[in-house]
Parts: C-alpha cells; structure tokens; sequence
C-alpha cells in the first residue's frame, strides 16, 4: 500500500479493522517469548496510583478563541447535540 | 545579520519555494512579523534566541495560529494559549514565523501521511522526508528557518533529521515541558529541537528545557548545558577518555552500507579524540516494535476522545486519513478489558526491561558513556511508493528504544551514500545515471537519562570530523 492521506470509505474502514487486529495478534505473540521473564518480576508496580492534582494553568487562554474553535456555540456555551453522545 | 535581514531573507526563500516543496502550512502574518523582528533588533538586552527565525511543527499550540495536526480534522483550529516551550522561545527573542507540516497526528514516519499533501525533502527530491515532524526537518534543510521545533514519540524528530541531513535532538523524557503539545502518545513523547548543526540544537533545548507546572512529569535537567562551554569545562571533556558502545546490529535487519558508514565514522573519531569502543548488544531490542504500537495505539486512542467535533471542528473518525484510524480503532480493539493483559500491560512491562536493559549498560559494570547505531535501518523510499505496514514501522526500529528507555539520543549526519533505486519500477531505471542520488545518513547518540549535555559534547566533537 501507499501511505499517502486519501479519505475512507467505510469498505476500507472494516479492511483497516482487521488489518489492526492482525498487526497487534502478531506483535503481541512476538512479545509472547519473554512472558515467563515479565512474570517473574513485577516490573511495573507503582507505590503511588495518584498523582497531585496540578495547577490551573489557563492563565493564557483565549477564550475568544476557544469559542470560535466549536461549530455550535451560543455566547456563554458550547452545544453538543442531543442523543449523539 | 539583524532579525529584520534575515527574516526578509527566510520570506523571500520560502514565497519561491515553499509552493514546490509544501513545507509550511502556515506563514505569520508579514507585516507583524516584521514588527516584532524591529522590535526584537531595537532591544538593549537581547535573548538567546534573538536573530533566530523559528518554525514549528503543526501540533505544539501558537496562541492564535492554526494548529491542524495536518489533519482534515483541525484544519480550522486556532490554538487559544502558547504551549511552555512557545512561551520560553518567545521570551528569548526567538521569531516563530509560521507552523510546518508533519505526518497527520505524528502517525507516520514518512511524512506521507498529511492530510494537506507530503512535504519534500530539500536534501533528497522526490524520496520522503522522513516522520512524523517531516516539515521540521525540511525547513531547516531547505534553508527556511535557522531551527525548527518537533516532537518524537518513537523517532520522529531524529528520522526525518536523518532522511534530510540535519541536526534532531530527543531530550531525556520529561526534561521538555509537554504542555501545549498535541500528544500521539503520553508516555512517550518529546518535544526537542531541529538544527542545521549541534551547536544550534544546544541553544534552542537550553532555552525550552526545564520544569513546568503545567506539565506533571515534567523533572529539572540536574546538569545545565551552558553556552557557549566555559575553557574549564571544555578542558574536562577534551581529557576524559569516553567509552562509547557500538550497538551489536545482528537480527536487525540494518543496510550493511548505512551500518559500514556509521562504524566508520566512530572509528575515526575514536582515533581522533583517544576513546574507547567496544560492541554492546541489548537484549530484547528487536522487540522495540512489537513493543512500541501496542502502546502507541492504546494511548492515541485514548488521547483523541476528544476530538469529537463539538470542541474543535470535526469528529476524527469522520476525517481522518488510514493511518489514524489504523491506530485509533486498533487502539479501541485492544483496550476491550479482555484484551488489556494481553497487549498493553504485556508491552509495558517489556518495556521497562528495555529501560533496565540500558540501565545496565549506563551504570552497571560493563558501563559505557554513550550507545552509538544508526539512526534509520534502511534508506528512504520514494513518496508515494508502495510498501507494507511492517516495511513502515521498520524505520523506527533503532528510534523508539530510546523513547521505551526515557534517555536522550541525537541523531546527527553521518555522511551520504549512494542511491540506486532498489525496486525496478515506471521510471526507475537503475543503469542511468541521472537516477542515481547522494542520500543522507544519520547516525543516533544515545546517554544515560539527563546526560543531555554529554551527549551534545560527544555529537559537536563526531560532528566535526
């Protein structure tokens, strides 16, 4: 295949679903061969599972800008259409 | 030459190239930039980056300019504030003229993948660039701008640094304030710099380096890189006797030229400068790959639910080029709670045996100074040509180790070789002559986290040789 941008039909869309879940079984079973390695040591254990919540760091927003970017706005809210979440 | 002269002189190279090579995607307004570059001239106390005209990759927020991702699906986005690093360029005078083209979301290592069209690659026509911040690298090499910033979650500063024969700098992780950047994939990108040479690329990480409060992970580099070195420190690297390790390349399907020139290039410098080399090899490397997507797919994924089209235009998998939508739907597949184990938490944890596997080699008994291997295992194909997804991720096969272990790597030119075309095709005649290029080669020096400052000592010195 080329990899240069062109839009997706659905068609394409399904080819593309299969060939990520082929790409992933075969990376995963490659990773497969030090499984009994990774077993033995917990590798990726965390002591702490959260973190600090951060600070604000709007301070440089636009909010003029922010607004232009939604497609549906009224002057105080952006609109997200009914029963399409 | 003032910030005036040579802006004029960067807008009248890129007004006549620009159209053929379709590097920028957008350029700043010309009167304000001119302004600003009077006003930068007019100062007393200049910056660090005064007289620097700086372009950057279209995923790192410029308040007001559009930052599309070069993508259909940002095309109309204004960034509303200036990510950190933005913010410290412009408060040492650096001029950021207008934003390049990049693989579409950094899913690429090509720079085919932009949904406005592949930029060029001034150092080798009509082959790719290189990705994802394939316009970065560009610019600097077509003589657009002085620097230019990128980003690199598995290669994609130092690939297409390598591909067009420039300077492409990926910091230790979270050394660079992430904030304001786009992300592909949380955990392991960075932003960094783009440069004509060594020199350059130390200015500009001087200047974006350091903590942030907006950035979470984001760590003090211990070790200043200062600039230019004071006589002292100058004298401590010309004596100390480095140890530089020579990847074992065995099982990774490396060009025997591009490896033949890299080897080369270290001996003499070796030679030169009184170190020491020897052959490292580092387990589970062959297993970058099969590592990297599993991880890359789940956090992209994760990252773009919020490009639902209420908030800033269209809705990703309604405009998104097949790249994308590989690793966003992959990424959906596997985040499936049944499939958790099995791709993402096995990757993670191969992962970190990577990280420990160079950790050995930094620190352990058999230590080494730095890790030298080329930058791209093989050489560029043609834009547009046909190849396979694995083919693809190939290129990145020697770049992403470093993102897996956090450090730092530079990828610098190595020198040039010779291209016939490989694959006989419509126009590729490999008899003549008229087809056969010079093809730049770059080559990767990797330090131990936060050894950033070492590792520009080393490349300045290869540099010169």
């Amino acid at each position: 295949m080329d990899f240069l941008w062109h839009a997706v039909s659905d068609k394409e869309k399904e080819e593309i679903k299969r060939q990520a879940k082929q790409i992933m079984d075969s990376f995963s079973g490659k990773l497969e061969k030090v499984e009994k390695l990774i077993k033995e040591n917990p590798l990726i254990e965390r002591e702490k599972c959260e973190r600090e919540e951060g600070e604000n760091c709007s301070d440089n927003f636009s909010r003029e800008i922010m607004f232009s970017n939604a497609p549906n706005k009224n002057d105080d809210f952006i609109i997200g259409e009914k029963k399409g979440w | 030459m003032n910030t005036v002269d040579k802006l004029k002189s960067c807008l009248e190279k890129i007004k006549k190239e620009n159209k053929k090579l379709n590097i920028f995607l957008q350029i700043r307004d010309e009167k304000e930039l001119l302004e600003e570059a009077r006003k930068i001239d007019a100062k007393k106390n200049k910056g660090k980056l005064a007289g620097k005209i700086i372009a950057v990759k279209a995923n790192i927020c410029v308040k007001g300019l559009n930052i599309s991702c070069a993508s259909k699906t940002l095309e109309n986005f204004k960034a509303p504030y200036d990510a950190t690093v933005i913010r410290k360029i412009k408060n040492e005078d650096g001029l950021i003229i207008g934003i390049v083209n990049m693989d579409e979301f950094a899913c690429g290592s090509s720079g085919e993948t932009s949904a406005f069209g592949p930029c060029q690659n001034p150092s080798a026509l009509g082959l790719i660039p290189g990705g994802s911040s394939s316009g970065s690298a560009a610019s600097v090499a077509g003589g657009f701008v002085d620097l230019a910033l990128g980003s690199d979650t598995g290669g994609s500063i130092r690939n297409p640094a390598s591909h067009c024969n420039v300077v492409g700098v990926k910091p230790t992780y979270s050394s660079v304030s992430r904030y304001g950047l786009i992300d592909l994939s949380m955990s392991l990108d960075q932003i960094g710099p783009i440069a004509k040479n060594v020199s350059d690329a130390k200015i500009l990480l001087n200047v974006i380096k350091g903590t942030d409060k907006c950035d979470s992970i984001s760590q003090n580099n211990s070790t200043a890189i200062p600039h230019p070195p004071t006589q002292e420190k100058k004298n401590s690297i010309n004596k100390k006797s480095l140890i530089i390790g020579m990847l074992d390349l065995s099982g990774l399907k490396v060009d025997n030229k591009i490896e033949k020139l890299i080897s080369d290039k270290i001996e003499k410098s070796a030679k030169k400068y009184g170190w020491k080399t020897k052959k490292i090899k580092l387990n589970y490397i062959d297993l970058a790959i099969e590592t990297y997507y599993p991880l890359v797919y789940v956090e992209f994924f994760s990252g773009t639910r919020k490009f639902d089209g209420r908030r800033y235009g269209k809705k990703i998998e309604q405009s998104a080029g097949p790249e994308v939508l590989r690793r966003i739907i992959g990424g959906s597949e596997i985040t499936k709670a049944e499939y958790k184990g099995r791709y993402y938490y096995r990757a993670l944890k191969v992962k970190k045996l990577i990280e420990m596997e160079f950790e050995k080699f930094f620190n352990g008994k058999d230590k080494v100074d730095a890790i030298v291997m080329p930058t791209v295992p093989r050489l560029p194909h043609k834009i547009g040509e046909k190849i396979s997804v694995d083919e693809m991720y190939s290129y990145d096969a020697l770049t992403i180790p470093a993102n897996l272990a956090g450090n730092c790597c530079v990828s610098i030119p190595a020198g040039k070789l010779s291209f016939p075309p490989t694959r006989p095709g419509k126009g590729n005649n490999i008899n003549s002559k008229k087809n056969i290029h010079l093809i730049p080669v770059g080559m990767q020096i990797m330090c131990d986290k936060f050894q950033d400052e070492l590792m520009l000592d080393i490349a300045e010195k290869i540099e010169k040789v």
